[in-house]
């Protein structure tokens, strides 16, 4: 029997105003709150509470045997505290059934695997206690950011103690090979890769409402078949939570869609496991190996949403390049300023792929150009360091 | 002699600017007409936009009936006297959608119309926003065939052009007329797109002062341009300076420790916005407490921004985009060095406005402004090694910066418009006599 897995990530970036030089030294805040709950109040109303309302619904109407499981960034959650406690009690609700797993992430939504090790291991235990403190569980599972993933991690996880991690699915890296089955990675015997099936979940969260898709409209009992008929023991779907109701509107069916798909799953004697359970209960089949980092985004599957330009580069560099002095200030304050400036979205605007993968990235950024969000970003940061300065930390 | 009649040609006028045109050509009026009276016909005028004793006509506000009424009023008599009319200028035909100026000029006595019928949809053309734009050789035709109607009813000894956009019209203008041309040249094809550049613009330019009875370019820099380059005889260039407008000074202290450089203007090949950044770079290597502003904005923009983050200053070079007279301002109230690295200027309006501001100049040798700026720290624009160290220098030496920025204020004393307009007048009374 055929097992789904669904994984659904939220997350909503702290989008930075249009800061410009002359706030320079003088304005310390660089996010742009009415935006910021603009969008979180539109996404709860289109997304967050319908989907959560429905999820809840289908729990309790097949007796607990529709399960999933979602990663809230940490930031997304400060997001919901502040903004919206309503939003954040029906997640709550969700936990409460015990049919949803919530996996472990970087707090700050960050590509801080890549750059530091430590930042990375701090902020994954922040948002462990984050986690905890809303849900009461304890994540066993990691996804890392956008789903990055290759070989050297999954070790680092291993090392941290998650027996599961999550990545993406990459064509070029299984080799013809399907899946739909779990993975090792070649360095790492403990702990086990899930891999998206990105023919499955891509036709969810990209081609759903696509007219000029030849499978559009897409019915419960087709998409079920598609994944009764394939190969392996457990098909991942993974996937933004926004695809329900934000980047796929309502009126493209999407809600109406998931649903019926339980229901049409079980009839194709389907069922649904959380990625711990797969964890526990399916066997490792074949070795995973990625030498350099993967991840869902773009055409590529690999770094280059938030490094693929120099201006990309640099601000990485840059702001990783400020750990040593911004722990040095011991100011909280700081420390969190300077860790929401990692969040991934930032560079992600600051790409200037063009074609599809560019009218993805342009669809999220909140500026009419990705060099204005390298400049407003740049400036930031030029901020941040002058704060260090006149503190007497020496930058760099 | 009498008071002389001057009939100026104009394209950019405050509030319609685009660069330093626009803000000199306002100044020399204002000073000339203490001396002469001025006419000036402009593509566009702010009817809220008036200077004293000076009719300024734009042809976004002249009514069509009144070129109807020119069409009908002026006959081949009128013009009996001219020996010959080049109703044909070459480039003229340039645009497709431009229909042949009759030229056939019949037997005296038969009243005939010389000029194409006036067409409200050339009228309407100068009320769209910009200035430039696609089709702005299509507008400069245009301005050049009416401005040449309105100049039938009027009276003048001198016409007096302002840069490419302006000269056909003044060259149709003083074929009309037989009276003589002065075209004022602010910045040239060489400058903008570099010394390799041709096409039309540079054969309107070339055409137009070889026309012209006198050619006034606002530097000896570009003076040597003008005979070197566009082969124009010497006799007939005489450089006048442009002047400086008083601007309202004001200090404000920086919000932040360091040391800030000024880049102002266009970010295009002309201005050096390249080089302006390779300085930076060296600068930040020797000295980390200094930063750079680029203000402005042009077609090298991205590259410049791509460049500075494969240079790693993205934190120490800082772009603003286009800005305001009072965002300038205010950069220029805060700015610690001024430079201006540019690959040609003709003259260079900004480094005196810095030198206003008491902000010591780092310029390029390439520049109409060295020729008068004469304390200022200046290199050959390739020099970046040089131009590094100079901006070093004034930010670590306080004596030199005092001096340098003494200096300026020396220099500012001559650089008025009431002097340019002193020396330009004697000029177009040499040809009016």
């Amino acid at each position: 029997m055929t097992a789904i897995c669904i994984y659904f990530q939220a997350h909503q970036p702290n989008r930075l105003k249009p800061y410009t030089f002359f706030e320079l030294g003088s304005d310390h805040f660089y996010e742009d709150d009415v935006l910021n709950a603009e969008v979180l109040n539109k996404v709860s109303e289109k997304c967050y509470l319908p989907a959560n309302a429905m999820m809840l619904d289908l729990i309790k109407r097949h007796g607990k045997k529709f399960k999933f499981a979602l990663s809230l960034s940490g930031v997304f959650l400060e997001q919901l505290e502040n903004h919206r406690p309503d939003v954040l009690e029906s997640f709550k609700k969700l936990a409460k059934t015990g049919c949803v797993e919530f996996l472990s992430e970087t707090y700050y939504h960050s590509l801080s695997y890549v750059f530091s090790k430590g930042e990375f291991d701090r902020q994954v235990e922040m948002h462990r206690k984050k986690i905890k403190e809303h849900f009461g569980q304890e994540p066993t599972i990691f996804r890392n950011t956008e789903l990055i993933y290759y070989n050297e991690m999954a070790q680092h996880l291993e090392g941290l103690g998650f027996k599961g991690v999550l990545a993406e699915g990459v064509e070029w890296h299984l080799n013809g090979r399907t899946p739909n089955q779990l993975y090792k990675a070649p360095n790492a015997d403990k702990i086990k890769v899930l891999l998206k099936n990105f023919k499955l979940s891509d036709d969810m969260a990209f081609r759903f409402s696509d007219h000029n898709w030849p499978e559009h409209p897409l019915s419960v009992e087709k998409y079920s078949s598609w994944i009764s008929d394939s190969e392996g023991e457990v098909v991942n779907l993974f996937m933004d939570y926004e695809t329900l109701g934000e980047h796929q509107w309502a009126d493209s069916g999407i809600f109406d869609f998931w649903n019926k798909l339980p229901e049409a799953a079980f009839e194709k004697g389907l069922s649904f496991k959380t990625p711990s359970e797969i964890v526990d209960e399916l066997k490792v089949k074949d070795t995973y190996d990625v030498h350099e980092p993967t991840s869902w985004a773009d055409t590529e599957r690999d770094l280059s949403a938030w490094n693929g330009n120099t201006m990309q580069i640099e601000a990485l560099d840059k702001i990783y390049g400020l750990e040593k002095a911004i722990h040095q200030s011991s100011n909280k304050d700081l420390i969190h300023v300077w860790s929401k400036l990692q969040t991934s979205d930032h560079f992600y605007y600051m790409s200037t792929k063009f074609k599809d993968d560019g009218a993805v990235h342009s669809y999220f950024s909140p500026y009419d150009s990705p060099y204005n969000g390298y400049i407003y970003f740049m400036n930031a940061l030029s901020d941040l360091e002058i704060c260090l300065d006149v503190e007497g930390i020496e930058v760099y | 002699m009498s008071r002389l009649k001057v009939l100026m040609l104009g394209w950019e006028f405050p509030p319609v600017i685009n660069g330093g045109l626009g803000i000199a050509c306002l100044g020399m009026a204002k000073a000339m007409s203490k001396h002469v009276d001025l006419s000036i016909i402009l593509p566009k005028t702010d009817p809220d936009f008036r200077v004293n004793n000076v009719e300024l006509i734009g042809l976004n506000h002249v009514e069509i009936d009144e070129f109807k009424a020119i069409d009908s009023s002026f006959e081949y008599s009128t013009f009996e006297d001219v020996e010959f009319i080049e109703s044909e200028i070459l480039p003229y035909k340039y645009d497709e959608r431009t229909r042949t100026v009759t030229n056939e000029i019949s037997k005296k006595g038969e009243t005939r119309q010389v000029y194409q019928e006036s067409r409200i949809e050339d009228l309407d053309l100068f009320k769209s926003p910009e200035l430039y734009g696609d089709d702005v050789i299509y507008k400069v035709i245009q301005y050049a065939k009416y401005a040449a109607k309105l100049a039938l009813k009027k009276e003048f000894d001198v016409i007096h052009a302002h840069d490419w956009m302006t000269f056909l019209a003044g060259v149709e203008i003083q074929k009309q007329s037989g009276k003589p041309l002065a075209v004022h040249v602010h910045s040239l094809s060489y400058d903008r797109s570099g010394a390799d550049s041709r096409g039309w613009v540079y054969d309107v330019e070339k055409y137009g002062m070889e026309q012209a009875n006198m050619v006034i370019p606002v530097s000896h820099y570009t003076g040597k341009i003008c005979r070197d380059h566009y082969g124009i005889n010497e006799s007939k260039i005489t450089a006048v300076h442009n002047g400086a407008d008083p601007v309202k000074v004001y200090h404000q202290e920086k919000t932040f420790p360091d040391k800030l450089v000024l880049f102002l203007g266009r970010v295009t090949l002309q201005k050096g916005p390249e080089i302006f950044l390779e300085i930076a770079s060296k600068v930040i290597a020797k000295n980390k407490h200094v930063r750079f502003v680029m203000a402005g904005t042009g077609d090298k923009l991205k590259r410049i921004i791509e460049s500075g983050a494969f240079n790693h200053v993205g934190d120490k070079f800082h772009f603003t985009g286009f800005l305001n007279k009072e965002k300038v301002n205010r950069l220029l109230s805060m700015a610690d060095v001024y430079c201006m690295p540019s690959v040609s200027e003709p003259f260079g309006l900004s480094a005196l406005e810095a030198a206003q501001f008491g902000i010591p100049a780092v310029i390029s040798k390439q520049s109409g402004v060295a020729e008068v700026l004469h304390g200022a720290l200046k290199a050959d624009y390739w020099d970046v090694e040089l131009m590094a160290q100079h901006i070093l220098d004034v930010i670590e030496d306080e004596k030199l910066n005092k001096e340098v920025v003494d200096a300026g204020f020396e220099d500012l004393k001559q650089l008025n418009w009431e002097n340019a307009a002193e020396k330009l007048v004697p000029i177009f009374e040499a040809h009016c006599k």
